[in-house]
C-alpha cells in the first residue's frame, strides 16, 4: 500500500481518515442475507466487510466430536483471497486457525450450549475485505447470525477495538494504525449482562493506558450494538410487513 | 409498571422484568433475579397470571422431539431395523441431518416379517419420534398416515407406484412390498 505515514493524527486531533480519537467508523448491519443458511448476517465495518452464516443446531460430523451434555460450537474465520491488497492465499493460516478459536471462545458464553446435547452449530465467517479490526467485526456479525438462526442466547455479542496511536488511546483502529500505532486492544461484550467475552491486547500499554483502552472499547461497543439491536428488529418488521401484505 | 409493553420485538438479553413480578415462562432465563429474553420474538406479559414470555419470531433451532413427525431417507437397513437420516422435521427443513431409528416392532400394530417388506435404503420415509433419550431417535410408523412417502425399485431405482397391497415398477415391472402412508407420493422435499 502507500508510505508509513509519519504521523497518524494531525494538529487538529484529527486521524488519517478524518475522524477524532474516539469515534467509530461507520457501521452498517444487514441480517439474514443469506437463504441457504439457518442464520446469517452481513456487516460492513468502515472498510471491513464480513459475512457470517450459521448452520444448526444439527449432528455433529463427524459423530464423535460430539459431547455427551451440551452443543459444539464450531467457527471458520476465513478470508477471502481478495481481501486484502496482496492476494492471500486461501488455505487457512495460523492467523485464521487463531482468530477462529478466539470467535468460537467470544461467543461460547453467549449461547445457551446445554440445550442441544450432542449436536453442533457450525459457525462460518468469510471476510470479504479487510482493514482492521476484522475479529471485531466478525464476532458482531456471527453473534447476529446465532440469533437469526433461532438459537437461545443469553445476549447478543458485540465487539469493538481499541489502541494506541501517536501516544493517544483511541477507539476502532483501522488496518495502517494498527500496523503503524503502538498497540492494540480488542473487546468482545455482553452489553446487558455486562460482562467481557474477548479481551486481548497486542502491544506495549501503561495500566492506566489499558484501562482507558479497554473503557474506550466497551463504549465503542454499546454503540455498534444500538445498531445491532436496530439491524434484528428491521428484519422481522419487513417479514411481519410482507405477512400483511 | 412492567418494563416491557406486550407485543414489543425482544431481541436475546433484552431485560423483560424481575422474578418478584413475574414468573419466567418459555422463551425467557432468569439470571440474579432478572428475567431476560432469549429469542428473538415478541413479548406477551401475562397481567392477569403474572406470566412473561417471549413467543418466537423465528422458527429455528428445532431438532427432534418426541411425538413430532420427521422426514428422511432410509439409510444402512439390517433384517430387524433401519437408520433414517432425518431431514425435515415438522415442516421445517434442517440444514443437516439427525440420525433415527425405525425397529421392526414399531412399524406397525401387527407381525412384521421382516424390515425388506417395509422399506429398503433410499426409500424417503414419514415417522414419527416415540423416544429421544440420549439424543438417540427411534421412531415409529404405526399409523396410516406414515409410512414409506416415495420408494424406489431396487433394481433400476425408478420410482415405484402403489398396486392394490404390493409396488410395482413401471419401468421394469418389479414387485415390492412396502408399509406406505394413505398419500403415497405426497411428500413436499
Amino acid at each position: 500500500m502507500s508510505e508509513k505515514p509519519e504521523k497518524l493524527i494531525d494538529k487538529k486531533g484529527l486521524r488519517l481518515d478524518g475522524r477524532k480519537i474516539d469515534e467509530l467508523r461507520p457501521v452498517k448491519i444487514e441480517v439474514g442475507v443469506l437463504s441457504n443458511a439457518d442464520g446469517s448476517a452481513y456487516i460492513e465495518h468502515g472498510k471491513n466487510k464480513i459475512l457470517a452464516a450459521v448452520f444448526g443446531p444439527r449432528e455433529m460430523h463427524p459423530k464423535h466430536l460430539s459431547l455427551p451434555d451440551r452443543m459444539v460450537l464450531r467457527c471458520r474465520y476465513h478470508m477471502a483471497p481478495f481481501s486484502v491488497q496482496e492476494r492471500k492465499s486461501p488455505a487457512p493460516s495460523r492467523r485464521e486457525v487463531e482468530l477462529s478459536k478466539v470467535i468460537r471462545e467470544a461467543l461460547e458464553p453467549a449461547v445457551f450450549v446445554e440445550y442441544y446435547p450432542r449436536s453442533g452449530i457450525d459457525i462460518f465467517v468469510e471476510v470479504l475485505q479487510a482493514d482492521g479490526g476484522t475479529r471485531c467485526a466478525s464476532i458482531t456479525a456471527a453473534a447476529l447470525a446465532i440469533a437469526d438462526a433461532g438459537i437461545p442466547m443469553r445476549d447478543l455479542v458485540v465487539a469493538c477495538a481499541a489502541g494506541k496511536i501517536d501516544d493517544k488511546v483511541v477507539l476502532d483502529l483501522m488496518d495502517t494504525e494498527d500496523k503503524v500505532g503502538v498497540a492494540d486492544v480488542p473487546v468482545a461484550f455482553m452489553p446487558n449482562l455486562n460482562a467481557v467475552t474477548l479481551l486481548q491486547m497486542d502491544g506495549i500499554l501503561t495500566p492506566d493506558e489499558f484501562e482507558s483502552a479497554v473503557n474506550l472499547a466497551i463504549e465503542g461497543c454499546k454503540k455498534i450494538y444500538a445498531l445491532q439491536k436496530e439491524a434484528l428488529k428491521t428484519k422481522y418488521m419487513n417479514t411481519k410487513e410482507e405477512v400483511e401484505e | 409498571m412492567s418494563e416491557q409493553k406486550s407485543g414489543n420485538i425482544v431481541l436475546p438479553g433484552e431485560r423483560l422484568g424481575v422474578i418478584e413480578e413475574f414468573l419466567p415462562d418459555s422463551g425467557t432465563y432468569v439470571k440474579d433475579g432478572i428475567i431476560y429474553s432469549k429469542i428473538v420474538g415478541h413479548a406477551l406479559m401475562d397481567l392477569l397470571h403474572k406470566r412473561v414470555s417471549v413467543y418466537p419470531l423465528i422458527n429455528g433451532a428445532v431438532v427432534p422431539k418426541v411425538t413430532s413427525t420427521v422426514v428422511g431417507q432410509v439409510g444402512n437397513a439390517q433384517s430387524d431395523n433401519v437408520l433414517v437420516r432425518i431431514f425435515k422435521i415438522g415442516s421445517k427443513k434442517l440444514s443437516g441431518v439427525f440420525t433415527g431409528i425405525l425397529h421392526i416392532s414399531d412399524v406397525q400394530e401387527r407381525y412384521v416379517d421382516s424390515m425388506n417388506d417395509v422399506c429398503k435404503p433410499g426409500d424417503i420415509i414419514r415417522a414419527k419420534v416415540i423416544s429421544e433419550k440420549n439424543q438417540i431417535y427411534h421412531l415409529s410408523t404405526n399409523d396410516k398416515n406414515l409410512g414409506v412417502v416415495y420408494a424406489f425399485c431396487s433394481r433400476c431405482g425408478n420410482l415405484l407406484e402403489p398396486k392394490r397391497y404390493e409396488m410395482i415398477c413401471t419401468k421394469c415391472g418389479n414387485i415390492e412390498k412396502r408399509k406406505t402412508p394413505v398419500d403415497y407420493g405426497h411428500e413436499e422435499i
